[in-house]
């Protein structure tokens, strides 16, 4: 059955490692100073495969019906709207923040 | 696990037809007595009824403070409320009517009693957290009524900064953490619901066979579970604007108030569409049913809820237009709210498909799922014209406004639950209510409702702009004609509330399907049994096939077989049909 | 009711509405999914917050997080990742019936949830001594920028509800000690854990994001 995914304990222990790695280097990566905005796409590609790993490994996504994935892609697609959408209002004003 | 592995693709099932039991000695209301057990109670059905108690009692204070708005404006100048007292009345009045009735109505009542019914499950799949969402909604409501005598607030139903975070405006932070409160009721019940209809269906209930009122609940509950986090959000953002000054809103420290709106109407706009979407599931009941016809359309009316479900998240700068935001975002907002009259269109026309040489019959709910076509269309088109930018800017902030979102909220939504309160009254209550004194009160009503918000779309377009408690003398045979309307209304609404009770009491007990329908709730006794059906329910036939007979839509497992994982064909293997 | 084919089974935890443990199973875990998403869209709308105020104020964000620590932030990352991996490891463990193994994970990861929690009120308390407090009682100097307030509202707002879903993941996972020193949970029925699992790494997943959106501005 779906859901009843059981990893090995080496199995974890490797996700594990994957994880502490990409922190590792994401700490790294800010020491050699990349110049904007590059600074920040590494920075969240670098979140965004982390939470992947965990997603599909920890929560077993990888394993589960694709139901429960598309939920959660559907969530960031809604965000992705939520911002996206006020972003086209923010970062096209004439006066920032409208002064009282 | 391997459960029903020998069923690759099809299992067999032993059916035979079961009758309902008319007027059963024992049902869900008498089988377990007592004030706390109702109280604890885990059914969905009583806790359906606790929520039409609580939606009731909201829905005539907020009445009541609309007629005592409707009272001030008799006359020009002030009557008997001053401006402040007016701004707290109105905006008493539409946060309730808002977040107290019209958001959790529909599902909470009607989906509630209705959705383990129709997927002929015995309860929804998390009774307790149903409970306990019932619960929260009662918590969120004392808050409400605490801010109300605690200073009441007066900065209108959308709690703008920076009315709602500077130092005036009342109690806000005991109203507004009432209704962060109130979204994990929302929350709840859309989970609930979302889970329930796809994991505790009925063996043949596929996707294409859901009756079109668990569409409507479904890309409901969608909405919620989307939109509602966003307002948790703002809200709990506005309440520590409040209590420790944070400032990313507050404009006096620096924040962006446009912000504000912006995380607002992500959730509030989304929550019309809570509040009519599920209207929508039970007008195509309702025609369906008083039609004697399969509904005209099915998966155009399935999908265009889902459609309305997610363009609705992309409109809600429309609300915006005059706020400040980029003239970018007000065109890309005018353009896609456009967009939302194209899934409602196609619904308007496949009801009217759906009656087309249909054998009609104006049983009281389909005279109010009439009604709502009436009414819910020019609340429609009206929505269009307001989302026009050029024609908004001249509209905003105007009684045009006022009329528009009256006919489609209360026009709409409000007729539609009242079709289904009527159409699934003898189901919830095995009493049959006055036919002759609802269609009466339905007049009455539909007169008193034109009356009161019709002039405004004119004295809007005229420029009497919204929330004053005084204005200019032109208005006034508008404003006089409009409260008068609106006592009518008022009216209509007590004799509803009379013969309801008479129902109650002294009504005729109701056959199990009084309408003739096909639907799976109406297969089984009414008041319901407490545990829904005496046997699984077998679904063969859709829930609008009226060209085939009775007997096929009665049809419950013999043995007592595995039963979910509904998606998988059935193979039905009928006993001697029973007789009756 | 109807017999699912695992017939030994313990069936107390079957609630009578679903027809067998599977189907109960899966129901709470699509429920705790869909849970999820709207915690995905709550926190949405702080994100959202962020990025329109780093999309007028990118300089401010340069200055502000200097104030932040990426020594201890790093290490709170290492300790989230840590506790995801042994709540990982309870739910192995309580899949193979191995009930002294749930429990000890389970006190692993509520150490580190903990260890969490000190390693953040030091960061607050820091801060708090220096005068950055949120919105309009920010009274540091140190940061030549008037928003500065905001920044760090948003700052206290992202990282406070965040430290509030880890004291309620703290306060579920105590609750499954109870329970599975009860003897509650065997290979059968160990849903409490499996969705108590999938909540903490959500909150894992968001401090993921949160840790180089705050400290790691270069």
């Amino acid at each position: 059955m779906s859901g009843h995914h059981i990893s090995s304990a080496k199995f974890l222990w490797g996700v594990a490692i994957s994880l502490f790695f990409l922190t590792f280097l994401t700490v790294a990566v800010t020491w050699i100073h990349i110049p904007e905005p590059w600074n920040v796409v590494v920075a969240i590609t670098i979140a965004a495969i982390k939470a992947t790993i965990v997603a599909a490994f920890f929560m077993n996504l990888w394993w589960d019906s694709k139901f429960n994935v598309m939920l959660f892609l559907m969530s960031i697609l809604f965000f992705l709207l939520l911002v996206g959408i006020t972003l086209l209002d923010t970062l096209y004003r004439v006066d920032p923040v409208p002064s009282f | 696990m391997a459960t029903n592995d020998e069923s690759k693709n099809v299992r067999k099932l032993q059916v035979k037809r079961f009758k309902p039991e008319e007027n059963p000695e024992k049902h869900y209301l008498n089988q377990e007595k007592g004030l706390w057990a109702w109280m604890t109670t885990v059914d969905h059905k009583k806790i359906g009824l606790m929520y039409l108690g609580s939606i009731t009692f909201f829905f005539f204070i907020a009445g009541v403070l609309a007629l005592l708005l409707r009272t001030e404006l008799l006359t020009p100048a002030r009557s008997f409320m001053d401006a402040d007292m007016y701004n707290q009345v109105f905006t008493l009045h539409g946060a309730i009517m808002i977040f107290f009735f019209l958001v959790p109505s529909v599902p909470t009542v009607l989906g509630n009693f209705i959705l383990p019914l129709q997927l002929g499950a015995k309860d929804v799949a998390f009774p307790r957290l149903n409970l306990a969402s019932y619960y929260i909604y009662v918590v969120g409501a004392l808050f409400t009524l605490f801010a109300i005598f605690t200073g009441g607030i007066d900065t209108g139903w959308t709690f703008y900064t920076p009315y709602s975070s500077s130092a005036a405006g009342g109690n806000i932070m005991a109203m507004t953490f009432g209704i962060f409160i109130l979204g994990f009721s929302s929350i709840l019940t859309g989970v609930n619901f979302l889970v329930t209809i796809h994991k505790m269906r009925s063996p043949g209930i596929t996707w294409n066979k859901l009756p079109l009122n668990l569409w409507g609940l479904y890309a409901t509950s969608i909405i919620q579970i989307l939109a509602t986090p966003v307002l948790a959000i703002t809200l709990l953002l506005l309440t520590m604007e409040r209590m420790l000054s944070i400032g990313i809103f507050d404009p006096a420290i620096g924040g962006d108030p446009v912000l504000y709106q912006h995380f607002f109407w992500f959730y509030s706009h989304p929550a019309v569409y809570i509040m009519i979407v599920p209207g929508f599931g039970i007008i195509s009941e309702v025609i369906s049913t008083f039609s004697r016809k399969v509904i005209f359309g099915y998966w155009a009316i399935a999908l265009s809820s889902l459609a309305i479900a997610f363009i609705g998240f992309l409109v809600w700068g429309h609300h915006m237009f005059t706020a400040g935001q980029s003239s970018l975002a007000n065109m890309v907002f005018s353009f896609l709210t456009f967009l939302v009259g194209i899934p409602t269109g196609i619904k308007i026309f496949n009801w009217l498909a759906t009656m087309y040489k249909g054998s009609i019959d104006l049983k009281t709910p389909m005279i109010y799922a009439l009604v709502f076509l009436f009414l819910f269309t020019i609340g429609g088109f009206t929505g269009i014209m307001l989302g026009a930018l050029a024609v908004d800017i001249h509209l905003h902030d105007t009684y045009y406004v006022v009329a528009h979102f009256h006919y489609v909220m209360m026009g709409g939504m409000v007729m539609a639950f009242l079709a289904g309160l009527h159409y699934w009254w003898p189901k919830m209550f095995g009493k049959m209510y006055s036919e002759f004194w609802a269609k009466i009160t339905c007049a009455i009503i539909f007169i008193g409702f034109n009356m009161t918000f019709l002039p405004q779309f004119v004295m809007g377009s005229q420029g009497m702009p919204r929330r004053y408690f005084n204005y200019i003398d032109q208005f006034q045979s508008f404003h006089q004609f409009s409260t008068i309307g609106a006592y009518i209304m008022g009216v209509g609404f007590l004799i509803m509330a009379a013969y309801m009770i008479h129902s109650l009491v002294k009504g005729k007990p109701a056959s199990s399907n009084p309408w003739g329908s096909r639907a799976l709730e109406w297969q089984t006794s009414s008041p319901v049994p407490l545990h829904n059906f005496e046997h699984t329910p077998v679904i063969i036939n859709g829930p609008y096939d009226y060209h085939k007979p009775m007997s096929e839509f009665q049809l419950g497992i013999t043995a007592s077989q595995h039963a979910h994982h509904a998606d998988k064909p059935v193979d039905i293997s009928t006993q001697e049909k029973e007789q009756a | 009711m109807s017999q699912p084919s695992s017939v030994e089974e313990k069936l107390d935890h079957l609630q009578h509405h679903f027809i067998d443990s599977d189907q109960q199973f899966e129901a709470s875990k699509l429920g705790m999914w869909i849970f999820l998403v709207t915690e995905i869209l709550f926190f949405g709308g702080l994100f959202a917050a962020y990025i329109v105020y780093r999309a007028w104020y990118p300089e401010l964000y340069l200055l502000a997080s200097e104030e932040l620590d990426v020594f201890w932030g790093t290490v709170n990352t290492f300790v989230l990742i840590g506790s995801s991996l042994t709540v990982a490891m309870a739910i192995r463990s309580a899949q193979l019936n191995q009930i002294r193994g749930l429990i000890i994970n389970l006190w692993i990861t509520i150490g580190l949830a903990l260890t969490f929690m000190v390693i953040k009120y030091f960061e607050y308390v820091e801060k708090f001594e220096k005068g950055i407090l949120p919105g309009a009682h920010y009274s540091y100097e140190g940061i030549a920028h008037e928003k500065a307030n905001i920044f760090f509202s948003i700052y206290y707002m992202m990282t406070g509800l965040h430290g509030i879903h880890v004291l309620i993941g703290i306060g579920l996972m105590i609750w499954l000690v109870f329970k599975a020193k009860k003897k509650v949970f065997h290979s059968g029925y160990y849903t409490p854990v499996e969705i108590t699992g999938l909540y903490w790494h959500l909150v894992d997943v968001i401090w993921i994001f949160l840790f180089p959106l705050l400290y790691l501005i270069d």
